[in-house]
């Protein structure tokens, strides 16, 4: 019932930002390359999918995040495990965390470009330091936050620290590991998009942040907001089906 | 839940009041960074046309790229935009309602690559990465004539292009990764042809077959209809900026190696080299015309008068 109605009044915004929109658009305040009305970016869209290769350019951006995201979160486990259980690498992780989280991948890419070329291996380096640091931070504090007297109570039961780490802290922290991914997947995306269109295509068509590019040079404005009405769908999309349904699962392990 | 409807609303009509046109006596022309755009450093640096327009406040706006520009132009926040033809083309076969007013530059643009074994662009092989700017750039649709020219396929080495900004692909270039040819103008041509291991394939001048200009300056119909005082100022002031250029170059010189911390000897160097031109007509638009349409980058044709103020 608190679904439906959550739905519901989503629809009735989504609804009034439409009738907004169109009115705007019909009042022509702004020059038809500013402001394309709705059926001009939903015609727009249309065609990029069936003549264009927006659908493959959707498929490729997610490949290369899922393929970020997961070796993001393995070095994430990795270091929150050492984190945890070795106090030298913790204060050298606190370090590296100090000097890294705060760079924005975007002003790393004129480097990276020297260093790995402009190829794949480019920008999966610009995601994986998107997501790795906020990652990490979220699963040691969630380590962190687990009682003492677990881990007491498991060290006397003879578990060694594979298995504290297995059984104890990550179902224990299983909150904060959802929301470490929740950041990660949303890091993953902005730097996904944003070294595309400083950069350029990788890949033999690019991502999502290459078509809007393009639609940018080529001027086609109503494209610029298809683009980005993708990016907004799939957005509602991970957040209702995948990290919605986490959420709920997690909370219902602990309650 | 009715008075958040009507915040919504009100927050919204408050924002789209902010943006909205004005028209004041201010006139903003954006400056690129570039040798190309000479003339515009040396006007903005003598004043030419503060002098000109004394009743008008001139904005110097400092912008990196063409999209940019058009963008700023339309949104009302740029008045004068520089750059190449093509670009320029396609805003107006999208709908933007502007001509060319003036020319300003022409210059020497080539492909360059390091590989001794690439002597024309057949020699190519499909893994052969390209950067150049952007799609629809100048340096683009340059590289497209020659394709059509050598391959007869004006699209054959599109799917090999990578995007982008001059300095990343001068380093890229000059890495030996992945990108094999470097589609660019000055100082980066320069540059890298200084390098021995680099040399040039195709040239824009022998891709085009006639001369042509490189950086054009162009403005709406509503400046040209309502501010004929101050569109005459600036095209009388870039003919007098590139006049100045020619009778005192010592302090042009000047002037240019100390807007781009390089040696005086580098700079003339540079704008002498050949092919580096300053002058305001505007050459080569039939026949970018033409090409852009044949292979439909374009949607309609154009005759001279319709981009060009008369």
């Amino acid at each position: 019932m608190a679904m439906r109605k959550k739905y519901l009044h989503r629809i009735m915004w989504l609804g009034l930002i439409l009738i907004i929109w169109e009115a705007v658009y019909y009042s022509n305040m702004y020059a038809r390359q500013i402001f394309p009305s709705i059926e001009q970016i939903i015609k727009s869209l249309a065609s990029s999918i069936t003549k264009g290769d927006l659908l493959m350019q959707v498929g490729f951006s997610f490949i290369i995040i899922l393929k970020g995201l997961i070796i993001g979160i393995i070095l994430a486990v990795l270091f929150s495990f050492l984190d945890y259980f070795f106090k030298k690498f913790s204060s050298f992780l606190d370090t590296i965390i100090g000097i890294l989280h705060p760079l924005p991948g975007i002003a790393l890419l004129p480097l990276v470009i020297i260093w790995f070329g402009v190829g794949e291996k480019a920008i999966l380096f610009i995601i994986i330091h998107s997501v790795l640091w906020p990652m990490t931070i979220n699963m040691k504090t969630g380590f962190r936050s687990v009682d003492k007297e677990y881990i007491e109570v498991s060290k006397n039961l003879g578990m060694n620290i594979w298995q504290i780490f297995y059984y104890v802290l990550i179902p224990l922290s299983l909150m904060h590991i959802v929301s470490g991914l929740k950041i990660g997947w949303s890091r993953s995306w902005r730097a996904l998009i944003s070294s595309e269109m400083v950069f350029g295509a990788i890949g033999p068509f690019g991502g999502l942040g290459w078509f809007i590019f393009e639609k940018r040079v080529y001027m086609d404005t109503a494209g610029m907001y298809a683009g980005l009405l993708v990016i907004i769908i799939i957005g509602m999309i991970m957040e209702d089906l995948i990290f919605g349904r986490m959420e709920k699962a997690c909370t219902k392990i602990y309650s | 839940m009715k008075s958040k409807f009507i915040l919504a609303i009100i927050i919204i009509m408050l924002l789209m009041t902010a943006c909205g046109k004005k028209h004041d006596n201010t006139v903003k022309i954006a400056q690129q960074y570039g040798l190309a755009y000479a003339p515009i450093q040396i006007m903005k640096e003598k004043g030419f046309l503060e002098e000109a327009l004394p009743n008008n406040k001139i904005e110097w706006v400092k912008l990196s790229n063409t999209a940019a520009i058009r963008e700023a132009v339309l949104a009302d926040n740029l008045d004068v935009g520089f750059m190449g033809i093509p670009p320029f083309l396609i805003a107006l076969d999208n709908g933007m309602k502007w001509k060319m007013m003036t020319g300003l530059s022409s210059c020497p643009i080539g492909l360059v690559t390091y590989d001794p074994n690439i002597k024309s662009l057949k020699d190519f092989a499909p893994t052969d990465k390209i950067a150049l700017p952007q799609p629809g750039s100048i340096q683009h649709i340059l590289l497209a004539m020659a394709c059509e020219k050598e391959l007869d396929k004006a699209d054959a080495l599109d799917n090999q292009l990578v995007s982008m900004k001059h300095p990343d692909g001068f380093s890229a270039l000059f890495a030996k990764q992945d990108i094999k040819a470097h589609f660019t103008s000055p100082p980066y041509l320069f540059e890298e042809l200084a390098d021995e291991d680099n040399h040039m394939v195709v040239s824009g001048e022998e891709a085009m077959g006639t001369e042509f200009t490189f950086i054009a300056g162009a403005c709406t119909e509503d400046f040209y209809k309502n501010n004929q005082e101050e569109y005459n100022a600036i095209k009388e002031a870039v003919k007098k900026t590139i006049e100045y250029m020619e009778n005192n170059k010592e302090e042009t010189l000047d002037i240019l190696s100390d807007l781009y911390q390089m040696d005086k000897e580098k700079v003339e160097s540079y704008i002498n080299y050949e092919g580096m031109e300053y002058y305001t007509d505007i050459k080569g638009v039939d026949e970018f015309i033409d090409f852009m349409v044949r292979n439909n980058y374009l949607e309609k044709s154009y005759k001279s008068e319709e981009v060009i103020w008369q």
